[in-house]
């Protein structure tokens, strides 16, 4: 059966697609034709927090969740760790480290990020421990051999107007979210920019690994553009702060 | 996140032995040449083009001839450990377990004269605190931000190792292990009361020379090894002299009347690398994730502590070259 959360999900999909075709001709473009979609972006949801639909608690509110269908398809043992992650969360969030991120949850942890675009390449730069991306969209593949990085290998293309990227050589040492989420060195996304008008995009990730899901499963969310006078990225360095005080 | 690299990380454990080669320093003014000022290409901003890879210690070729530089890697003051560059650092230790003379280098600072930067008293004591425990610490603040992965900000970001520049229609990027956007649509400075590891940055272009206010330090970093500093008063003006395709003359003149005795300057010269290699991609640093476990930082200060107390020989500190 369908849960609510899904239904809601799939409806604002829907109306987000029937959007973008509405406002397609009112995008900023770049010289060859492509959305330009500069600027600084920042996702609106808990789901950094926990993916999946959750009443409030402590450490997040309420959340009707993102992701695509309602659950993550775990193995029967990956299961069972997602539970014991979700027990010692606090201590154990790869994030609460101040770690990088990983992608997709890089996107959703709830810090601006600032995307430069140019004809071969977007550089994404994040407030969250001034880590940055380079996507490259000039028609090279991912280098070859395995490469453990936390934020792994980006190279993109245009499928119309959406920027479509092909991230692999993950490590296995981030977390999907704070709930324990998590997945393997395996880990294939493939992340979908679409924008919606000039201020938001539909964010689509694909989050394939045969090691833990039993299926490829999709994590959805809108960027919305920080329109604020002023606005830019400033610094969340985070694994300083227990020791500022030794730098007065 | 990602602070020193392995190289780094070499260089930082053997900063004492890191001297190099005698080299000649460039003047802080570009010297115009024969056939005129550079032309270079333009954005379509009117930016001119000086995107790639950069360093300010490295070899290069340049017009057929081979061009070497020097970043300040353990003191912008020069002296027997001035700086020096990775291959640098490791013929150094080579040199210094032999017991032979390592060479001089000058200082980066070419305002004032002397070389040195006009400290007063109370700040040159503090430096010099600083850079007689930086190697040995026995305390949590001994140590160098720097070997905790924390980012070096203005003028030491410059200085260590290599950095690429991406330009996009308003902005200069600067990629060194971190970023510095520098908005070039003369926006004023955030409120005074952000502080920044990194500063906030303004630039604007004069001609082929880059000029970038720089304000909103914390000033928890440090400008070299050495314990050379600034408070979060600091303003610093840097100017990116571009005098042809392949160097660039990089200048910094730092103001802070609760420091210094008067502003001083700190030029150096940054040379383009991977020049051969046009698909050259920079790939993902990491530092804070491996590379420095503070933990075993901080166990190896409460032991340098302990082993002082109690009269014995200092371990060594650092990894083998």
């Amino acid at each position: 059966m369908r849960s609510f959360a899904s239904t809601v999900w799939l409806s604002l999909i829907a109306s987000a697609a029937l959007t973008a075709a509405a406002h397609a001709q009112d995008l900023a473009r770049t010289p060859d034709g492509h959305p330009d979609l500069s600027g600084i972006w920042q996702v609106i949801t808990p789901a950094g927090q926990d993916l999946s639909a959750h009443a409030a608690r402590k450490d997040s509110p309420a959340h009707l969740g993102a992701v695509v269908g309602g659950d993550i398809p775990y193995q029967p043992w990956a299961l069972a760790k997602k539970a014991e992650n979700f027990k010692n969360r606090e201590t154990q969030d790869p994030q609460n480290k101040c770690f990088m991120a990983g992608v997709p949850r890089i996107t959703y942890t709830p810090l601006p990020f600032q995307i430069l675009q140019k004809d071969k390449q977007l550089t994404v730069l994040y407030e969250y421990v001034h880590s940055v991306r380079t996507i490259y969209t000039n028609g090279t593949d991912h280098p070859p051999g395995h490469i453990d990085w936390f934020l792994g290998d980006s190279r993109g293309h245009w499928d119309g107007d959406t920027l479509v990227v092909d991230v692999v050589d993950f490590n296995d040492e981030t977390w999907l979210d704070h709930a324990g989420d998590f997945h393997s060195d395996q880990l294939h996304v493939v992340e979908r920019y679409k924008p919606i008008d000039k201020d938001h995009i539909q964010y689509d990730a694909s989050v394939e690994d045969p090691k833990v899901f039993t299926r490829p499963w999709t994590v959805s969310v809108v960027l919305y553009r920080r329109i604020e006078p002023g606005v830019q990225l400033l610094e969340n360095e985070c694994y300083t702060f227990d020791y500022e005080k030794f730098y007065p | 996140m990602t602070r020193m690299t392995g190289a780094a990380a070499l260089v930082a454990a053997f900063a004492a032995f890191s001297p190099g080669p005698l080299l000649a320093q460039t003047a802080a003014k570009p010297a115009p040449s024969a056939a005129g000022p550079w032309v270079p290409a333009k954005l379509s901003d009117g930016q001119p083009d000086v995107q790639g890879y950069w360093t300010a210690g490295g070899t290069v070729e340049v017009n057929g001839e081979e061009e070497q530089t020097r970043g300040g890697t353990y003191s912008i003051t020069g002296g027997p450990l001035g700086g020096g560059g990775e291959q640098e650092v490791i013929d150094n230790y080579k040199l210094a377990q032999q017991g032979k003379p390592l060479p001089s280098w000058p200082s980066k600072v070419v305002d004032p004269s002397d070389g040195q930067i006009p400290y007063q008293p109370w700040a040159q004591a503090k430096q010099k605190y600083i850079e007689a425990n930086v190697d040995h610490a026995t305390k949590q603040e001994h140590l160098d931000p720097q070997e905790r992965c924390f980012l070096d900000g203005p003028i030491r970001d410059t200085f260590h190792y290599e950095f690429k520049i991406e330009q996009y229609p308003g902005y200069v990027l600067i990629l060194h292990e971190g970023y510095r956007l520098i908005p070039l649509d003369g926006r004023p400075h955030p409120d005074s009361a952000i502080k920044l590891w990194n500063s906030d940055s303004r630039g604007h272009w004069e001609g082929n020379t880059l000029v970038v206010d720089v304000a909103n330090s914390n000033s928890k970093g440090r400008l070299d090894r050495a314990g050379n500093f600034a408070s979060d008063k600091v303003h610093i003006v840097e100017r990116y002299i571009f005098s042809g395709p392949n160097a660039f003359t990089y200048q910094a003149t730092v103001e802070d009347p609760t420091v210094y005795t008067r502003p001083w300057t700190v030029s150096t010269k940054i040379i383009r690398t991977h020049l051969k290699e046009p698909d050259y991609e920079k790939w993902e640093d990491e530092c804070w994730e491996h590379e420095r476990n503070i933990k075993e930082l901080s166990a190896e200060i409460e032991q340098a502590a302990h082993a002082k107390t109690s009269g014995k020989a200092h371990p060594p500190q650092g990894a083998q070259p």
